[in-house]
């Protein structure tokens, strides 16, 4: 059986757009032989039951997350593919700790160079989504991930950094200002920053800021390092499932090509042996660069010397809850009640942890919560009904009514049934853009 | 409600339509006597909390704790707290311990510190300036510039450990409604509906910060990344009486502490508590506490 590792595509001539992905695709090219592993450029968590990427299928079973992945390969191979097999105790204890470390701070300091820092987002990381995501999910997945990335990093302060949150931020303190009525709001003049300005402006306040982040993350793994091959071992000994980590965080900081490359700078200037020990492990775990095509279109001697196979396009169905969940996810009472009845599916998978007498607990409690919110609408469409009936009863309009329900009918027919006449079936993604 | 709509002379039929409208938002007489009557009696202000007033001159720590805890110096039942709680005593730093809720602290996160020196300056000190505090007070050193490994296993606590204690006590609806419940919703409030609002938002912002970083809340990971963790700090601690091979207690300890303390707590009142069961696996840690509890 070849494993499959299904991963987010490439991007910045590296493998994959994730950090997660790229230490998965790491351990595997360094612990697991050539022809027993496959990778799937999917770009679409929803290919696995968790709705996690990077996912690994084998068969039926599905494991997403490194560290899961890592434990399964350990266990399926009988401690064959284990790169932490030879480590001693506090090896052990600094792969625990770097791990989580490397995990936490780079996390962050990725997020913030790649999603928060507005130009590198829409110069750079929006249009890579771009060319590995196919419709409608490039429409769907990259605000979600952008703005997963801004509330992952908004305790550290910088939202600076996101011209965005700045131009949010001085319309409100205009429009303050205006209600207040300190100023007439003919007097109030706009001064248009241009980007440069804004550019020169943010990176001199926010240079001490991510100064201090930047030499929190580096300086431990500079100091770790020292003159070994790898992070905590030597050449003999072989890499840890650490270096996989780390390669997979370090090479999202120092490959890519970004309009605002403050990450990249700090780490050159910070950490040298570093720098080059990531260059060296990307070329031993990635080989030369990868390009999208590679992952899509895959030719025996394309030059990658990573196994790719083209991912399946989507099928219709798919497609169809791609864009359904979307439109509920983003309705107001609709979305609660999915919320809810994610839990609940969480709670009552047999995998999710959870004894079986706490997990019908959990359920119940999902549903009480459920029902809770059936009444709420209850009550809220009862005491509308009872408004309206009131006003009609008075006569307060006339009857013109009924022909505005019959197109708001009409309306929400539409939403939830996206293709009507299409026929359901393997139709690809050309097919429909060109049917729209 | 002007008096024209309900001038009775008002003469064309062509306003009739208008009128009637302008009824609709018209005070209907009867209910319009019932609020004229408003404010009904206007109460003198509360006077300040007694237990805010009093006039003690030391330095005064807020935390998470109960009026008898505050009595008796007892540890706090917040982490948070308790690590800042035990490192300003580990150092030999006097306070007194002041019960409170974020709602009171000027950052809106506990603990803080009014510090009691100099006399008229009450600005109080965040958490995250108390080791800096502290440093002035007594010249203790900053542990951190020591051994790099201090920064990279507080990572551990501060997330690997955080997060399955955030699991443990506030999304595992058993200890909730026992623990939590108890030390965080129901002394605020009697009042039923608050209570449920409040723990609502509690188990509201434990999941979303969970969410955070993954897609759904493991909670089989969760435990087996706390299980590591402790297996690491196991290592790391060994045979020493405290981290680092230090002679005294310090901010790591303080760290640790806090978390070993309130999972091996009996008075927490755990319904079920799988952190403990990982962390006894670990002789020396649970010895560590032990060693650290003496100085409550």
């Amino acid at each position: 059986m070849v494993l499959e590792l299904h991963v987010w595509g490439p991007a910045f001539s590296l493998p994959s757009i994730e950090a997660q992905c790229l230490a998965t695709i790491a351990y595997f090219s360094l612990a697991v032989p050539k022809d027993a592993w496959v990778l799937v450029a999917s770009s679409d968590p929803s290919v696995s039951p968790t709705c996690e990427l990077p996912a690994l299928r084998n068969g039926s079973t599905w494991v997403s997350r490194f560290r899961n992945i890592v434990d399964y390969l350990r266990q399926y191979s009988n401690g064959e593919w284990d790169l932490d097999g030879g480590l001693s105790g506090l090896q052990k204890a600094d792969k625990i700790g770097f791990s989580s470390f490397v995990e936490s701070r780079a996390h962050a300091l990725v997020d913030l160079s790649l999603y928060v820092t507005s130009q590198n987002y829409y110069n750079q990381t929006s249009p890579a989504y771009g060319s590995i995501l196919q419709w409608p999910s490039q429409w769907i997945l990259p605000p979600k991930i952008h703005a997963a990335a801004k509330a992952r990093t908004d305790h550290l302060g910088l939202s600076s950094l996101d011209l965005q949150a700045i131009e949010e931020q001085r319309q409100r303190e205009h429009s303050a200002a205006v209600a207040a009525g300190q100023i007439p709001p003919n007097f109030i003049s706009r001064p248009r920053d241009t980007v440069t300005s804004l550019l020169g402006k943010t990176s001199q306040q926010n240079q001490f800021r991510l100064d201090a982040l930047t030499g929190e993350l580096f300086e431990p793994l500079e100091e770790i390092l020292g003159d070994k091959v790898y992070l905590l071992t030597g050449e003999n000994e072989g890499p840890s499932s650490l270096d996989c980590l780390a390669v997979g965080y370090l090479s999202l900081a120092l490959v890519p090509e970004l309009s605002f490359s403050w990450l990249r700078d700090a780490m050159k200037s910070k950490a040298s042996r570093l720098t080059v020990y990531t260059e060296r492990m990307r070329q031993q775990c990635f080989g030369l660069n990868a390009e999208v095509s590679h992952a899509y279109t895959p030719t025996p001697n394309s030059g990658s010397s990573l196994p790719w196979r083209a991912p399946e396009r989507a099928r219709l169905t798919t497609l169809g809850n791609t864009l359904f969940s979307a439109l509920a996810d983003n309705t107001p009472i609709l979305k609660d009640i999915r919320a809810q009845d994610r839990l609940r599916v969480a709670a009552e998978s047999p995998d999710s942890g959870l004894s079986g007498p706490d997990s019908q607990k959990l359920s119940a409690f999902a549903k009480g919560q459920k029902k809770d919110l059936l009444v709420n609408i209850a009550y809220a469409v009862g005491g509308i009904a009872a408004l309206v009936g009131y006003m009609a009863y008075e006569g307060f309009f006339s009857v013109e009514v009924s022909d505005e329900y019959e197109e708001e009918d009409e309306l929400e027919d539409d939403e939830f049934e996206p293709m009507p006449d299409i026929e359901p079936g393997s139709l690809q993604v050309e097919s429909i853009l060109a049917g729209l | 409600m002007t008096p024209d709509g309900r001038d009775t002379s008002a003469p064309a039929l062509g306003n009739v339509s208008i009128s009637r409208a302008r009824d609709y938002f018209t005070v209907p007489a009867p209910i319009k006597r019932i609020f004229d009557q408003f404010p009904l009696v206007t109460y003198a202000p509360n006077d300040l909390p007694q237990r805010g007033a009093s006039n003690r001159t030391g330095n005064r720590l807020f935390v998470f704790t109960d009026a008898a805890g505050a009595k008796s110096h007892s540890p706090s039942f917040n982490p948070q707290c308790l690590k800042w709680q035990a490192y300003l005593r580990f150092v030999g730093i006097d306070f007194d311990i002041v019960p409170s809720n974020n709602h009171a602290s000027p950052t809106g996160a506990l603990p803080f510190l009014l510090p009691a020196l100099p006399v008229n300056n009450n600005a109080p000190i965040p958490s995250s300036k108390l080791q800096k505090w502290a440093i002035e007070q007594v010249h203790c050193e900053e542990e951190q510039q020591l051994n790099l490994r201090f920064e990279v296993y507080a990572s551990l606590l501060d997330h690997r450990i955080r997060n399955a204690w955030l699991y443990t006590l506030y999304l595992d609806n058993e200890n909730f409604s026992t623990v939590a419940r108890r030390l965080y919703v129901n002394p605020s409030t009697s009042n039923l509906l608050v209570r449920a609002t409040l723990a609502a938002q509690l188990q509201q912002a434990a999941r979303d910060e969970l969410l955070k970083t993954s897609q759904y809340i493991d909670v089989s990971a969760l435990e087996a990344e706390a299980d590591d963790a402790f297996e690491a700090l196991s290592t790391l601690l060994s045979n020493n009486e405290h981290f680092f091979e230090r002679s005294s207690p310090g901010l790591f300890d303080a760290s640790v502490f806090a978390y070993t303390h309130l999972i091996l707590d009996k008075g927490m009142g755990w319904k079920r508590n799988r952190l403990a069961e990982l962390l006894q696996k670990h002789e020396n840690l649970v010895q560590h506490r032990e060693r650290l509890l003496k100085y409550f």
